[in-house]
């Protein structure tokens, strides 16, 4: 059994050092047991008697323990509303700042990639329709992307079971949803048809380039997967489909300032996010 | 419904298709063309641009593109930045090193015998990531010889993460070497300490 004090303030410090060095995902003390929970089904998992043994396991990488450990760290399970506080920061701040910004008229670009069965961009789409006052006054398109395009094929049907539903209202469900079988339902069709699937590889320039420019990308959990070399073409890749002064969120805990010093950090109250410098400097 | 739907006649903005050089007077075309080199032959282009380039976004993507090229010669370009002044671009040199471990390893040796104490240290960081089943030893030989206490305290941060419990007496002979440096002492102490828990990673 593993003890409960896991490990001491230079091995948290050290572990997450090692994180960020090698994912992106950054944490804080104030994570502190989230992380040590995480690090302990690992230890349990993999048998390791020590810290300093686990850990000796995790940076050979010993049977894929660093995927593992992001595993166990991010929610890999995807569902609708996850992490809605970017969603609220998305309608309180970022979309007020690209309106202030765009010539008036120009539509509003959202992409969510990686978007797997459809639940972010879903999920994008209803969060505009419900918390959005100026909804109405704007064009907005919203595109999900995704590498496996056996996903798309899901996301386009929009059949999701009780568990991609768990976050949302019995009423947002009755407005947004029509019952498909036991246990299932479909995204009514008006919204299913508001949301474009396309397959992209983010790694690929002349994959994620006939996107176009987006104002707000979403892509969270999906770099902290990557190597260094990927992770720094995504990143300059995401750069190039932002407009510029375009927001990019990523998951919670992965941090864009380790990977690339492309972006400016913005802080606003519901999320940190990052943004492409509204005008890019010309040589 | 305002939101778009799909097939609609508003779509994406394409972006202008042109053909940059790194030479261009445009930092855009810089920064594309530097996205576009993947190839082995873009090196001598690249390194040539490296040389003159002052916006930070296109050095950045000709790093990325070095990177990515992950060759020998590769890694040979990006070396000489790491004795900059200029903290961005040496952190660069660096980020653009650790993406390309395999290309960096044969030159770790050399860097870790540097002149400069300066790069000496940022090697010892580099062996953390790019060192192999070798950085543990070439650690061990320059802490057993090294005069610059902060580059052994470097060496031996990374000794704690790579090492095995067969570095420890290296480790002592490195704090015997430095009496009278109090910080060393103690984070060599506390290498120690957390290796004892570490097995010897099998040989061979």
């Amino acid at each position: 059994m593993v003890d409960s004090s896991l490990l001491d303030a230079e091995e948290y410090r050290r572990l997450c050092d090692y994180l960020y060095r090698h994912t992106g995902m950054a944490f804080t003390e104030a994570r502190r047991y989230f992380v040590e929970r995480r690090v302990e089904d690992r230890m349990i998992a993999t048998g390791s008697s020590s810290f300093a043994s686990y850990f000796a396991r995790l940076r050979t990488n010993l049977q894929g323990e660093l995927e593992s450990l992001i595993n166990a760290s991010t929610v890999n399970e995807t569902y609708f509303y996850r992490e809605d506080h970017q969603f609220a920061c998305l309608t309180s701040n970022l979309l007020q700042e690209r309106l202030r910004m765009k010539p008036r008229g120009e539509t509003m670009r959202i992409w969510s990639v990686p978007c797997s069965t459809g639940e972010e961009p879903y999920s994008i789409a209803i969060w505009l329709l419900e918390n959005w006052a100026e909804v109405d006054a704007h064009d907005i398109e919203i595109v999900g992307s995704d590498i496996d395009t056996s996903v798309l094929e899901a996301a386009r049907a929009g059949v999701f079971g009780r568990r991609a539903l768990m976050r949302l209202s019995r009423a947002l469900t009755d407005k947004y949803f029509t019952p498909a079988g036991p246990e299932h339902w479909q995204i009514i069709d008006e919204l299913r048809q508001s949301v474009r699937f396309t397959a992209a590889n983010i790694v690929e320039r002349a994959e994620t380039r006939p996107h176009g420019l987006f104002d707000v990308i979403f892509c969270r959990n999906l770099l902290i997967y990557f190597d260094d070399t990927s992770r720094r073409v995504a990143a300059e890749n995401l750069y190039e489909s932002l407009a510029p002064g375009g927001y990019i969120c990523l998951g919670h805990a992965e941090s864009m300032s380790r990977i690339s010093s492309l972006f400016e950090v913005c802080r606003f109250a519901d999320a940190i996010v990052y943004r492409r410098q509204p005008e890019a400097p010309h040589g | 419904m305002p939101l778009i739907r799909n097939g609609s006649e508003k779509t994406a903005r394409v972006l202008r298709q042109a053909l940059p050089t790194l030479a261009s007077a445009s930092a855009d075309e810089r920064w594309s063309a530097a996205r576009a080199a993947r190839d082995p032959s873009d090196i001598p282009s690249l390194a040539e641009a490296l040389v003159h380039e002052r916006d930070a976004r296109v050095r950045e993507a000709i790093f990325t593109a070095l990177a990515r090229i992950g060759a020998s010669e590769s890694a040979k370009v990006v070396l000489p930045y790491l004795r900059l002044n200029d903290a961005n671009t040496r952190t660069g040199a660096m980020d653009a090193l650790r993406a390309m471990p395999d290309a960096c390893h044969p030159y770790l040796p050399e860097l870790l015998a540097d002149p400069d104490s300066d790069v000496r240290l940022l090697a010892c960081d580099l062996v953390r990531d790019a060192g192999g089943a070798e950085g543990p030893r070439w650690l061990c030989a320059l802490i057993e010889t090294e005069p610059q206490a902060n580059v052994c305290a470097a060496a031996v941060e990374a000794l704690g993460e790579i090492a095995d419990t067969t570095a420890t007496p290296c480790l002592s002979r490195c704090a015997e070497r430095f009496p009278v440096d109090p910080f060393l002492g103690f984070a060599i102490k506390v290498v120690i300490d957390r290796l004892r828990h570490v097995s010897p990673a099998p040989r061979g």
